[in-house]
């Protein structure tokens, strides 16, 4: 399986949008989530894409950019992973595999992209100084471009070169490590759910947890994810109502609600 | 004096900016400051454009420095609208101290509502349909994006409206709504767990002809208890002060190495003695 220009050409336009999808309305294409499974679908193994995706999306589920931190391009990532997968014909782990260290390299380009938008920042200030909203409105508009550049440039330099990449890794790879790879992409996704729990209070509302693992793990042959939700929606529906039926009692009594939980910085 | 009124047409314009384009210019300096002048130039435009002197103390106080979650930003800029609206620049501290003042306590309650407690949910939905190889569940994604969108616009035009009031009234009802949508992610994400990490146990031990299969005996103690094992461990290490996610992964990559290779690795130790 070789790569075409056309579709190397193709995945650089997908990352642009994903990533103005990432810094505005975050509806789906900037996750390693719709990534993958563009670039399987493109390439003609859409199943592929679909695994990788959902396994780095679900190791990144609390890993999100909080307060502007940078965090792995795990974007970037999901395209070269999946396209080496689907080339080298190794399967999904071996491109989770892939795709998670490149993530991880391509942290220094996000940086990179945020520190060049300062350069702009200092014109806009300019500009100000002397009224001209023209100016500042080409200031932040022209901010685009390292942020697109930041991603184009791994995507499409990794695309080109990918074949006579992903043959050399294949000559070195032993094969207990690609055992190990299928186990690491089994058990990734912890990753993700651990964040999340850091973020989400725990401590103050475990039982709610119980229940929902309760739920699929003994029940997995007839409830799915979303039925989970439906049960912890309506849980948290009855919170409301038990809420809104005390609020003048707590109002009189001037109770102060402790709030203990452990906020976790987490550095990304 | 004549003074400026912003129309509706003003304010939907700024909510499309600001819904693309507050993070553009992102950078360590000021992170959302220039995009928030960005998104707010409509209605500067609109008050300033015949005041070229009041038009510039504009531009540098809405250059200013300014972060918090896109989503909550819609709030701070609708008060911000009503408020210059009202009085101009006469007192630009004010307006500083409005965006200063909100986009912390905005940004502590939007990051857990719309990021972490959204991605819990729906993106771990559609990764979940995703792993049984199905595509139609990333269209949840794309339809909760629009129903965000919606609110997004909803709270532009709340902030507008309610100005300055908002920050007091707003943060009491969004405290137990928070609280809700806590509850229904941690019941998904406990969930989550025994369906989504699909690892099994590979290891038998033959003893004459009976073959023992360690995970078949580990469900019977608790179908899951794997998952739920190395779920524990991660959020016990990410409390740990040297450790983040990046180390992390190579943390749970190498545990996979060991896991994977585990029967050859307890063979190799078996053949020793």
């Amino acid at each position: 399986m070789t790569m075409s220009l056309g579709i190397i050409l193709i995945l650089c336009l997908y990352v642009i949008i994903g990533v103005l999808d990432q810094i505005s309305i975050q509806i789906g294409p900037y996750t390693p989530l719709f990534a993958a499974t563009f670039t399987g679908w493109v390439m003609g193994d859409l199943q592929t894409g679909l695994m990788i995706g959902a396994t780095l999306q679900l190791m990144t589920l609390g890993v999100a950019t909080y307060g502007g931190a940078t965090i792995p391009d795990f974007l970037s990532g999901a395209i070269m992973g999946t396209a080496y997968a689907i080339i080298s014909g190794k399967g999904a782990e071996y491109g989770i595999g892939v795709a998670v260290p490149i993530g991880l390299l391509l942290t220094q380009l996000d940086i990179l992209g945020r520190m060049c938008n300062t350069f702009f920042q200092h014109k806009a200030d300019k500009f100000a100084e002397v009224g001209d909203y023209r100016g500042v409105e080409r200031c932040n508009v022209l901010g685009i471009i390292p942020w697109t550049m930041s991603r184009i440039l791994p995507v499409f330099i990794g695309l080109v070169f990918g074949e006579k990449v992903v043959s050399l890794i294949n000559e070195m790879i032993p094969a207990w490590i690609m055992t190990g790879l299928k186990a690491s992409g089994a058990i990734l996704p912890a990753m993700g759910i651990a964040i999340l729990m850091r973020y989400l209070p725990l401590k103050k509302y475990w039982p709610y947890f119980i229940i929902g693992f309760v739920l699929l793990a003994f029940g997995a042959e007839f409830f799915s994810v979303l039925g989970v939700a439906l049960v912890g929606l309506a849980l948290a529906a009855m919170y409301v109502m038990n809420q809104q039926h005390k609020v003048p009692v707590t109002s009189t009594n001037n109770v102060v609600d402790e709030y203990d939980d452990e906020e976790v910085e987490i550095d990304e | 004096m004549s003074k400026q009124t912003l129309t509706k047409s003003d304010i939907k314009k700024v909510y499309v900016r600001n819904l693309f384009s507050l993070q553009w210019g992102w950078n360590y300096e000021k992170m959302q400051g220039l995009g928030y002048c960005y998104v707010i130039m409509p209605a500067l435009k609109k008050l300033y454009g015949d005041k070229p002197e009041e038009m510039k103390v504009a531009l540098q106080t809405q250059l200013g420095f300014f972060n918090t979650t896109p989503a909550m930003s819609h709030l701070i800029i609708g008060a911000d609208m009503a408020l210059e609206e009202e009085f101009g620049m006469e007192d630009p501290s004010a307006i500083t101290g409005l965006k200063t003042g909100l986009m912390g306590p905005f940004a502590g309650v939007g990051d857990t509502v719309f990021i972490a407690i959204y991605r819990a949910i729906v993106f771990s939905i559609a990764a979940y349909m995703a792993q049984g190889g199905q595509a139609i569940g990333l269209l949840i994604p794309i339809l909760a994006g629009f129903a965000v969108m919606w609110v997004r616009y909803k709270f532009t035009f709340l902030g507008y409206n309610q100005g300055r009031r908002l920050a007091v009234e707003f943060a009491d009802k969004m405290k137990m709504l928070t609280e809700a949508a806590a509850i229904l992610g941690l019941t998904v994400v406990g969930g989550l767990i025994p369906s989504v990490i699909t690892y099994k146990v590979d290891l038998t031990y033959k003893m004459g002809k009976v073959t023992l299969s360690m995970q078949e005996m580990l469900d019977k103690i608790l179908p899951g208890l794997v998952p739920l094992a190395i779920v524990m461990l991660s959020y016990w290490l990410l409390g740990k002060k040297k450790m983040n996610s990046n180390k992390l992964i190579f943390v749970l990559i190498l545990l996979g190495m060991l896991l994977g290779n585990m029967q050859s690795i307890l063979g190799w130790i078996g053949q020793l003695f």
